[in-house]
């Protein structure tokens, strides 16, 4: 759909700088001062690094290449200053500020009127209706200090995708100024929720990361539950409550066809992939228990993990493939353990007060996340690996099912206020920090968030 | 008008007076007047800053191998203890650090030779003599201690030194666990551990490590730098988990606090992080000059190497 070249740096970029280089390297400038200096050591002077500010960063509408185009060019720049916002990391100057009014984006910006301003980046672009109807997008992150284009990118797509070009961009632009990875081209599946509290119709829905392009996946005849995506992002595997016990089925999002995986006695509940999207492990209710098993969807073969007369449940695979994290009331109260992807002993890692559910591994393999229980409060939080280093992310009546973005920075989950209301979704940050309302358009719970798109 | 005055109510007001006149004279102090002292420059120094500040003199003496020292050791030659402790040779060493190479060299060899040698040289007298004696006692040419020695018994004590197989007498004494002669060890331990007394009165500093720093202005003219800085970086998000980056500079300013030219990053990040991080603080230290810092450190502040870093140590 997509392909992009390098923009070349802007000439009178490079020759200032190899200028500089060279002659900082060879010590011409500096050399002049005094040759006893120079061989001796500077004296080291430590500046201790404070609190995180957010990263000032103006993105003026991208510029029309072809007459008809401004309003696409405005619509990216202004989904590019809504992720980045949202991400907490930067803080997008208000354009009624800017000095100079970009109108080519292949001449270097004045970058004393953007520094003027405070901005420490500035974001250029274009967008351009090509011959055969295709759209280019081109767009140049700027270093305003240093005067430096830090990277430049075009791609061509088509008109209706614009959207996914701005997120693209700012991934890029994300991950060029944080050193990680971005996480804006993704969606999210969650359950939709309208209705009475009586009457409430659940049906699957899928929408971009930041809200938009909400899609309908399921009628809402069935209760549908913890949907979850694939590696590849083509299909969902969810529980829906049908004829009979509830199943757990794998639903393809580009054909809509869907079809129960497994044909098991009783109740299957609790999917999710594996990670290299061969393998669904889920629960399957045994009496009053339940275990875990894993499915090869090839060979439709089924193996027994857990064997223990408890509720062993909301599996989750470690990025590698090689360990799950789920919860288990083994040892009294539902508490989150972790184990061999292939079976074995398992470990129990969280020890705080309350009980533990749904732990989900970050594609980072850094942390699970987990719903605890206690006090009257249901809490979202992370921990290592092993259990330690529990943080609180958020803590309220009712918040419940974290997913990690695709960069393992953000999590999503759903919040519940109580009274007649109805639940909606919810991003924070792992540091805590920066909690946000995502966009919906009724209720919503359940949230899994994709892996990156492209 | 004949006021009857109880006898009572006079002691006690002259009670009362007395108690409360006396207490202005004793109770009361002086005004604490204290001497004007003169205003002292204060700066918060970091613990590095202190450690830096504390790491030799660059104006100590080279030529000045002997410890720094208050107190001359008494010359006591610490027979008895002596002659048990040889065993404790690494001990020994701690106490003579001045003539180091030499001092290591005589114990092992155990001959009285490399001691006249030693002999020659002022410094290292008193102390080489005691270690002669206490290694070997047959060539004692130094009567005194050899006479202490047998004063405390301790003539088997050369033997275990000197070597073990000819005398077995000794072993048996200390497998006796005679109290005394765990005295005389006690005795002996005790001028060992006088490390901070030297053969000689030594006042003058030592050079200190080479990798120490003279103590300079960087605590005051650094820290109004830091302040500056600090103000324009935008620390990137380096998540939840310390990563520890650093990024150091090399950059020159000019009398009026601008770059002279552009900072020169010390070595290439690794990480797309530690680009992100240098880059951070290249912009910081771009936007925030010009550095209003003392003029009269100007020479210590032209020249010098900023390195951002997490303060966590």
């Amino acid at each position: 759909m997509t392909d992009n070249n390098e923009l070349p740096n802007a000439p009178f970029r490079l020759t200032r700088r190899q200028i500089i280089s060279g002659i900082a390297s060879t010590g011409v400038v500096l050399g002049g001062h005094a040759g006893s200096a120079v061989a001796q050591a500077p004296k080291r002077i430590i500046v201790p690094e404070g609190e995180f500010t957010p990263l000032p960063i103006a993105i003026p509408n991208f510029v029309a290449g072809t007459p008809g185009d401004t309003e696409v060019g405005v619509g990216v720049s202004q989904v590019i200053t809504n992720n980045l916002k949202r991400s907490g990391l930067f803080a997008p100057i208000d354009p009624a500020a800017f000095i100079e009014r970009i109108s080519n984006i292949d001449s270097a910006p004045q970058f004393q009127s953007w520094k003027t301003i405070n901005a420490q980046a500035l974001v250029t672009g274009r967008m351009t209706r090509q011959g055969d109807g295709r759209l280019k997008a081109e767009f140049r992150l700027w270093d305003v200090n240093t005067a430096q284009q830090l990277t430049g990118q075009q791609y061509f797509t088509s008109p209706e995708y614009w959207r996914r070009i701005a997120h693209i961009i700012s991934d890029q632009i994300y991950e060029r100024l944080t050193g990680e990875k971005g996480y804006f081209d993704s969606r999210v599946v969650f359950v939709d929720e309208t209705g009475s509290k009586e009457r409430r119709v659940k049906r699957l829905a899928l929408m971009d990361q930041d809200g938009a392009n909400v899609r309908y996946l399921t009628r809402g005849s069935d209760l549908v539950l913890t949907p979850r995506f694939s590696p590849s992002t083509q299909e969902i595997t969810y529980m829906e409550f049908g004829q009979g016990d509830p199943r757990v089925y794998l639903f393809n999002i580009e054909t809509g066809q869907r079809e129960i995986v497994g044909n098991f006695p009783g109740m299957s509940f609790s999917p999710r992939f594996s990670p290299d999207g061969q393998r669904i492990i889920m629960s399957l209710q045994q009496g009053g228990n339940s275990n875990l098993f894993v499915m090869d969807l090839r060979s439709k073969s089924t193996t027994r993990l857990t064997d223990t007369p408890a509720i062993d449940t909301s599996p989750s695979y470690s990025p590698d493939g090689a360990r799950i994290c789920f919860e288990s009331d083994r040892g009294g109260k539902p508490q989150i353990y972790v184990m061999p992807a292939t079976g074995g002993a398992a470990q129990r890692i969280s020890f705080g007060e309350g009980s533990y559910s749904t732990p989900v591994w970050s594609p980072r393999g850094d942390y699970i996340a987990f719903t605890k229980q206690g006090g009257g409060q249901f809490a979202i939080g992370i921990m290592k690996t092993d259990g330690s280093g529990e943080r609180i992310l958020t803590s309220g009546f009712h918040n419940e099912g974290p997913t990690f973005a695709p960069n393992g920075r953000v999590l999503m989950f759903f919040r519940e206020p109580g009274g007649s209301g109805g639940p909606s979704l919810f991003t924070v940050d792992i540091s805590g920090r920066n909690e946000l309302r995502v966009p919906t358009p009724g209720f919503a719970s359940d949230p899994a968030w994709s892996p990156l798109l492209s | 008008m004949k006021v009857k005055v109880d006898k009572t109510v006079l002691a006690s007001v002259a009670l009362h007076v007395f108690v409360l006149g006396w207490m202005l004279v004793s109770v009361s102090t002086k005004a604490l007047d204290m001497a004007p002292e003169d205003s002292v420059p204060v700066d918060v120094v970091s613990a590095d800053q202190l450690a830096r500040v504390m790491a030799g003199m660059k104006t100590g003496k080279k030529e000045n191998p002997k410890p720094l020292v208050e107190k001359v050791a008494e010359a006591k030659p610490a027979d008895d203890a002596v002659g048990k402790i040889t065993e404790k040779a690494p001990v020994l060493t701690e106490t003579a650090p001045p003539p180091q190479p030499k001092a290591e060299e005589k114990p092992v060899e155990k001959k009285p030779d490399p001691p006249k040698v030693v002999e020659n040289k002022p410094k290292e007298e008193p102390k080489q003599e005691p270690k002669p004696v206490e290694k070997k006692p047959d060539p004692p040419k130094v009567d005194p201690i050899a006479e202490a020695i047998r004063k405390e018994e301790k003539p088997p004590a050369k033997p275990v030194q000197a070597a073990r197989p000819p005398e077995p007498p000794k072993p048996k004494v200390e497998r006796t666990f005679d109290q005394s002669k765990i005295a005389a060890l006690l005795d002996k331990r005790d001028p060992t551990r006088q490390a901070a007394t030297g053969d000689t009165l030594n006042s003058n500093a030592a050079l200190g490590l080479a990798k120490g720093a003279a103590a300079d202005n960087s605590a005051t003219w650094g820290s109004m730098f830091k302040q500056q800085v600090e103000r324009c970086w935008k620390k990137p998000y380096g998540g939840i988990e310390s990563q520890k980056p650093e990024a150091a500079f090399a950059i020159r300013l000019k009398r009026d606090g601008t770059l002279e030219g552009m900072p020169v990053p010390e070595g290439a990040p690794a990480t797309p992080y530690l680009r992100v991080y240098q880059e951070s603080a290249l912009r910081a230290i771009i936007e925030c000059q010009p550095y209003r810092l003392p003029a009269a450190f100007f020479e210590e502040w032209k020249y010098f190497a900023p390195v951002f870093t997490e303060q966590k140590t």
